[in-house]
């Protein structure tokens, strides 16, 4: 019995070793990414051989790479993004809620169809189609406007699928009851379905952010005026200029990554959740 | 009355969501499918049908069939590098151990990481005199091309997609094990079976539908692979890591060929139509023996 138990807790002494070596490899780019981000551009590279403590901590870490950030495109096209996303979570929410609410809750003829509708859009990856909607959208005189960035992003079929999963386990009984209390169907979504359904609101907030942060070539295509030029392509643009300071390149990175792990380290448990009850497993 | 208010309801809740998608993801598609058959002139923007003769000139056009076995080869190469990598972290991470809950998140960081920004502090990482081959140097190996080298350069932007993207798909793996009851866990320790037998007679076959999600999931995301190639490596060195959805976008914008990019974005929707009915049938047929 005692043998099982201290093969037990080597077991786990093992994996304990294996999981901190494994979350070191993960770890290093963005560790080295982030000390770069505090100590001048025209250190980045002078700590590497050999690589010893300073590379991945510096002496005199600051944050001014950060505030230079200000003063470029780079700060500009990050606050463009946070901008683009709160819409674009905004209006998609309200849409995709919507929608999901009419696919679960209200009985129509043709529901079948139009719910195919959603699925069959789910099979289109957007990336793919990005290049044939860039001219649709330029003859609508969508270019470089924040709308023509945003209108891809509202309308997600995943979100739609995520929360029509969740709202279908919403007892009917519930429904009829406030029915014939007199509420309209307008009360029903706001007064039942909305309050009831945190968990997939939040996984479905999560769908719609990160398809609009980490959107590249939709942004590349249709907006790269001082308006509608997003974080991510500025910060390729500067990158493949001929002098690169890598300090700020580097604090743009940090910036666009920290934002959107927040969120996913707030809203982790709920994505798990409702994506293993969304029925996509 | 009721009816109307139906109808009102419909109006508001699902007609903007539905004209969306139609009008954002299936339109364009039949557009592309449309386009894709026209010669578009550059100068004069006339249009003429000519049928599949850009599939045919495509295909007849060397520069093309490198991208399409370069396109296949990576397919091979990184989706199941992907999800066996998913698996053994979500076999590691599934039980809990001293650490393991802040050490999972520290695999799902990168998941944070747009694409694009990955691509460009990966640029850092992979210049001969950054972070990688400062690495090397200081275990006494000898330095690499990485994205310089022909050879290299492929693998490289594998290393740095499954850096981003395992950690995603474990959250799926680890979800999909935690629904495995553990009476059958149980029943198998009793019958005598160790860790492995366990992972191979009970964990696998019952894992089986979360882990074609995942495959199916890694094989159309990594079809769609562009920003990394347009930062790292523009299709080069020699043509290496010339991905198909690079390679349409190079012809829409740097060739003005809206028909081939177009023709470009059809046969890409098929291959992963291809791709992802055959990992399909062949799970199937797997299930059922």
């Amino acid at each position: 019995m005692k043998s099982t138990k201290a093969r037990l807790r080597f077991g786990k002494a093992v994996k304990t070793l294996l999981a901190v070596s494994l979350a070191s490899i993960f770890m290093l780019p963005l560790l080295w990414v982030f000390s770069n981000s505090l100590r001048p551009g025209s250190e980045t590279f002078t700590w590497l051989d050999p690589i010893s403590w300073q590379t991945f901590f510096p002496a005199n870490p600051n944050f001014d790479n950060y505030l230079a950030l200000a003063d470029t495109s780079l700060g500009q096209g990050i606050l463009n993004s946070l901008w683009t996303t709160l819409l674009t979570l905004v209006f998609g929410l309200a849409l995709c809620s919507g929608a999901a609410y009419a696919l679960a809750a209200l009985e129509f003829r043709g529901r079948q169809l139009l719910f195919s509708v959603v699925i069959f859009s789910l099979l289109i990856p957007f990336d793919a189609i990005a290049i044939p909607l860039v001219s649709m959208f330029k003859g609508l005189g969508l270019q470089n406007t924040v709308a023509g960035l945003i209108l891809p992003g509202v309308a997600n079929g995943m979100a739609i699928f995520l929360l029509r999963t969740f709202f279908l386990g919403i007892p009917k009984e519930l429904v009829e009851a406030s029915r014939i209390d007199g509420l309209n169907w307008f009360g029903v979504f706001f007064r039942i379905y909305l309050p009831l359904s945190k968990p997939a609101l939040v996984g479905a907030s999560l769908i719609l952010f990160l398809f609009q942060w980490h959107a590249y070539i939709w942004p590349l295509l249709i907006g790269t005026g001082e308006r509608t030029l997003l974080g991510p392509i500025a910060l390729a643009n500067m990158k493949s200029q001929y002098a690169v300071d890598f300090g700020l390149v580097f604090a743009g990175s940090v910036l666009l990554s920290v934002i959107p792990l927040a969120l996913i380290l707030v809203g982790q448990k709920y994505f798990i959740q409702s994506s293993s009850t969304s029925g996509i497993k | 009355m009721k009816r109307k208010e139906l109808y009102w309801a419909l109006l508001v809740f699902l007609a903007p969501a539905v004209l969306a998608l139609v009008v954002m993801r299936i339109l364009p598609a039949a557009q592309a499918l449309i386009e894709s058959l026209f010669k578009t002139n550059v100068f004069s923007g006339e249009k003429t049908f000519v049928g599949v003769d850009n599939y045919v000139s495509l295909f007849e056009n060397p520069d093309f069939q490198n991208t399409i076995a370069v396109t296949i080869l990576f397919a091979f190469l990184v989706n199941p590098i992907q999800v066996f990598s998913a698996l053994l972290l979500a076999l590691l991470f599934v039980r809990a151990f001293p650490f393991s809950r802040l050490l999972r998140s520290l695999i799902i960081f990168p998941i944070a990481v747009p694409p694009a920004v990955a691509a460009v502090m990966w640029s850092a990482v992979y210049r001969p005199d950054g972070l990688a081959n400062g690495i090397l140097k200081s275990l006494g190996l000898s330095t690499q091309g990485f994205i310089l080298d022909e050879e290299q350069a492929l693998m490289a932007i594998i290393v740095m997609l499954s850096w981003i993207g395992v950690g995603y798909w474990m959250l799926f793996l680890i979800a999909g094990l935690n629904d495995i009851p553990d009476e059958i866990y149980e029943a198998a320790r009793i019958d005598g079976a160790g860790y492995i037998r366990q992972t191979v007679s009970v964990t696998m076959p019952l894992l089986g539908r979360p882990l074609s999600f995942v495959l199916v999931a890694t094989t159309i995301s990594n079809f769609l692979v562009f920003a990394p190639v347009l930062i790292l490596t523009r299709g080069g060195p020699v043509g290496s890591t010339s991905l198909l959805m690079y390679d349409i976008f190079l012809r829409a914008y740097s060739f003005g060929d809206i028909g081939r990019a177009n023709a470009g974005v059809f046969i890409l929707i098929l291959l992963m139509v291809t791709a992802v009915s055959l990992q399909f049938f062949l799970l199937r047929k797997g299930n059922q023996q």
